[in-house]
């Protein structure tokens, strides 16, 4: 295929996932991203670092986006991004702005040739290549479900709550702050720090004991004492917070809107056929499912639910087993491998939007807009 | 001089951003003041940072931006040095000498013991090397990575596990995409038959198609189909493990837990134990050129050598623009009450400079100078450079994009009302050797506001008055017009061999300091 290998070897295009935490970035064709760093500014006026999607006017946010490329280009890429090629991972339900003025700063500030749009959910699929699965991503701000069946996302299933990592973040600091320490301490980095080293999720048993509050409450984990090294001092992170803080997202509630409950609802969404194949194959992404024991619970829960929960037993029929598939790679550049690969086909030709193209008009296609949906319009 | 500090004179470059002068560039050939922002950043040379050795672009995109030689500490990302610690080796055995070099770091400290157990062999020492991190003493021995026999070039890189089903994978989709394309193309081609002038069958049926399209050369007319590759998709699985036990009653050692900054630092594989974590390779640096966008003529150009910090083409506005520098405030702030400032104007060119103080855009007609130069210069130089196909294709294409980017307003933040200075005056040429000069000017006729002239540089007084309405506390940002001859000496035009004059402009903004109680 000298098409493919020419395109390649000279200037491979370049994979951004913009995420709200991390930013994966890389080379199409390159098995995991070269770089993931934080998605953060730093203000040339002030020297203060600020994170990218924090903004009041627009004209901000496009500075903080050319000014987060050219860190990614000139820094860690070490491309000139003038006449590249380009593949951006996107949330389909992003925010317009956001894509509108990604799109114009890699167009009009920075000379691209042309750029694809992929949808994360979808995209991330393809690293498995299965057509149908119910994707689960687990990212910093939210936590998003999307179940794709023969290629074709659902949209009308799609499901989304507010617990992803910043939840989390919260959590940790509304316990350690319970337990008397000095709120100063506890910056963003250091909680992310602690959830990432101490903390697990725990099992269903354990975790109905605790929510039960009855006598024999299982023996919490052992705590750890947490060094903060900027403020020399050291923080004791008490064992039932490293178990406990994941189950913000196991909670019953009466919203019914826990992760698990979320899940089902969104393959109830799907017509009768697709629900068994659905179930069958869920797929983890994003960075907040790497956590130990995630996967277990989850399914324990599943599991639970569709056995002693009157709503779902009468809507589920048969001896359902609830499987998931593993990531290659880990989980939380899985939407960026898909990209990745997408990036390495012909596509990239095919279905890019095109310099010329956003030039004419500068707007970027969208499915939800209903200018770029009519057939009679293409 | 504030160095350190942000500087209280920030110019408006021609794109509306406010900056310090250290910070501008001035484009000889537009002319204009031009800031990071608004030029075209492009990759000179990479290098190592740390041997400082130029790798050329094609290898270095070979290598993925990492130096061949140098590591950076996979635990605080500071460089990783080689050091070198002596084996005794026993010459006899070939097996031992392996084992040992391979052996683990007590090697250097304890001879062996089949060494000492035959007396007869002559012990020799035998050079080996391991990696040392001198910030947080990290080496590769505590990893178990295995002591090389040369200092560089031997270190194993950690392969991504992966990889192989991330090829098929690629080749599966890429096989999927040329299908789909092949299939469309069949569908269009037949979906609209070509019209022949003269239509004949035997290009169409029959045995003989074949046989005349090899005569006369031709290729095949069907070509074969290319077959999608069959993958074996992933597997799903029911067993997803478990918690490990002992995580409810072990105690955490954070020690043995990577950070997540360490983690990112090896994408790959993202260790959590500090076991699994490899020696990383240093990241390249870039030596960057600068281009303006308007005239895409270099603005900054590096000289090419890594250890160079010089320049081949330096167009910073220092060297070009006068510098106005605050010297002092006359009388402490107060909102409403006339006050006047210090400021020192320098000039950096060879050539006098006339300079006007205007607390409005200066009329147009003298605007039109610089843009008229502007044009000639560009015409002159669309004539002079390039091949009628480079222009058609590229210079316009890319002119067309550049000068889309665009330009805002200039964010008006004065609060102040400045009294303009009622007559120009002269900033004369810079001359190092006058520096040193002993000899007091003889005292000349100079306006009233001229308080002080040494060489090339005037510090003048002049009065503002903060606006009556502003807050105590605030900050008071007085902005005006400075109009200032320049002299052009490039001349790409060949005709042209004097240099050209503009009175050119630039509005800066000056913070004086904060507002006082008014008591």
């Amino acid at each position: 295929m000298p098409i493919y290998e020419s395109v390649m070897q000279d200037k491979p295009p370049i994979v951004l996932d913009i995420g709200n935490a991390y930013t994966k970035l890389g080379f199409a064709g390159e098995a995991y991203p070269r770089k993931i760093m934080p998605t953060e500014v730093v203000l040339t006026t002030t020297g203060k670092t600020k994170r990218l999607f924090d903004y009041e006017r627009k004209e901000e946010l496009y500075d903080q986006i050319v000014d987060f490329l050219q860190t990614i280009f000139f820094k860690h890429l070490l491309v000139s991004p003038k006449e590249r090629k380009f593949v951006v991972v996107e949330n389909i339900f992003g925010q317009t702005v956001v894509r509108e003025t990604l799109a114009r700063a890699l167009f009009v500030h920075f000379d691209v040739s042309s750029v694809l749009f992929v949808p994360a959910h979808l995209i991330a699929l393809s690293t498995l290549a299965v057509a149908t699965a119910v994707v689960v991503d687990i990212g910093y701000s939210e936590t998003s479900i999307m179940p794709v069946f023969s290629g074709v996302q659902i949209m009308s299933a799609f499901k989304d709550q507010s617990y992803g990592g910043s939840a989390i973040h919260a959590e940790i600091k509304r316990q350690l702050l319970e337990t008397g320490v000095k709120e100063s301490l506890l910056t963003e980095s250091v909680l992310e720090d602690i959830k990432v080293r101490t903390c697990f999720v725990t099992t269903m048993e354990r975790a109905h004991c605790r929510s039960q509050g009855d006598e024999n409450q299982p023996t919490p984990p052992p705590s750890v004492d947490y060094i903060i090294c900027d403020n020399d001092t050291m923080v004791q992170v008490p064992g039932a917070l490293r178990e406990t803080v994941y189950e913000i997202m196991f909670e019953p509630n009466n919203e019914r809107d826990s992760l698990p409950h979320l899940i089902l609802r969104s393959i109830l969404e799907c017509t009768l056929d697709a629900r068994k194949p659905l179930v069958e194959s869920i797929f983890l992404i994003g960075g907040g499912s790497m956590v130990q024991g995630m996967l277990p619970r989850l399914q324990q829960e599943l599991q639970h639910l569709l056995k002693n929960d009157p709503y779902y037993a009468e809507r589920f029929h048969g001896n359902l087993q609830f499987k998931f598939f593993n990531s290659i790679g880990k989980q939380n550049f899985t939407a960026w491998l898909g990209g990745a690969l997408c990036g390495a086909t012909d596509l990239i030709q095919t279905r890019s939007l095109g310099k010329e193209t956003y030039l004419k008009n500068e707007h970027v296609p969208d499915w939800s807009n209903l200018c770029d949906n009519r057939h009679a319009g293409s | 001089m504030s160095f350190m500090q942000p500087s209280p004179v920030k110019y408006a470059c021609s794109c509306g951003i406010l900056n310090p002068i250290n910070k501008l560039f001035f484009c000889r050939h537009c002319p204009k003041l031009r800031c990071g922002f608004c030029v075209c950043h492009e990759i000179e040379s990479h290098f190592c940072s740390n041997c400082l050795e130029n790798i050329p672009s094609s290898e270095a995109r070979h290598k993925k931006n990492c130096c061949a030689n140098c590591f950076d500490c996979p635990c605080c990302q500071h460089t990783l040095s080689a050091r070198a610690a002596n084996v005794p080796v026993v010459r006899k055995t070939e097996e031992i000498k392996d084992g040992e070099s391979k052996e683990s770091p007590s090697g250097a400290a304890t001879p062996p013991a089949p060494g000492s157990s035959k007396p007869s062999a002559i012990p020799t020492t035998k050079k080996i090397y391991y990696l040392s991190c001198l910030s947080c003493r990290w080496t590769t021995r505590d990893v178990g990575i295995p002591d090389q026999g040369v200092a560089s070039g031997t270190w194993p890189d950690n392969e991504c596990l992966y990889q192989a089903r991330f090829n098929t994978l690629v080749d599966y989709y890429q096989s999927i995409v040329l299908q789909e394309k092949q299939e469309k193309m069949e569908f269009l081609r037949r979906k609209a038959p070509k019209q022949h002038k003269f239509p004949s069958l035997t290009d169409r049926t029959g045995l003989t198609v074949s046989l005349i399209r090899r005569q006369i050369g031709w290729h095949e007319k069907s070509i074969p189909k290319t077959k999608a590759i069959s993958i074996t998709p992933a597997e799903v699985t029911a067993d997803v493990g478990g918690l490990p036990e002992d995580i409810f009653t072990e105690p955490l050692n954070l020690r043995n837990i990577t950070t997540i900054a360490q983690r990112h630092g090896q994408p790959g594989d993202q260790p959590t134990a500090v076991s699994n974590l490899y020696p990383q390779r240093r990241s390249l640096w870039i030596k960057r050129s600068l281009r303006c966008r308007q005239c895409e003529h270099n603005l900054i150009k590096p000289e090419y050598h890594p250890t160079s910090i010089k320049y081949r083409i330096q167009l910073f506005a220092s060297y070009h623009v006068p510098e106005v520098l605050m010297v002092r405030c006359e009388q402490p702030l107060q909102p409403g009450k006339s006050n006047a400032i210090l400021l020192k104007f320098s000039n950096p060119t060879m050539y006098d400079m006339t300079i006007r103080i205007l607390s409005a855009l200066p009329p147009e007609e003298e605007l039109i100078t610089s843009e008229a130069f502007q044009k000639a210069c560009k015409m002159n130089e669309e004539a002079v450079t390039s091949s009628p196909l480079v222009r058609a294709i590229g210079l316009t294409l890319s002119r067309q994009n550049s000068t889309r980017e665009v330009k805002r307003e200039v964010e008006d933040v004065s609060n102040a009302e400045i009294v303009p200075l009622e007559s120009e005056f002269v900033l004369s040429q810079r001359d190092d050797s006058k520096e040193f000069d002993e000899d007091v000017q003889l005292p000349t006729e100079e306006p009233k506001f001229i308080v002080w002239r040494k060489g090339n540089k005037v510090l003048i007084r002049l009065q503002f008055t903060p606006a009556a309405d502003l807050p105590a506390n605030t900050d008071v940002v007085m902005g005006f017009f400075m109009q200032y001859t320049y002299v052009n000496t490039v001349s790409n035009a060949s005709e042209k061999k004097e240099p050209t004059t503009n009175a050119l402009h630039s509005r800066i903004f000056i913070n004086a300091g904060a507002t006082e109680k008014a008591d």
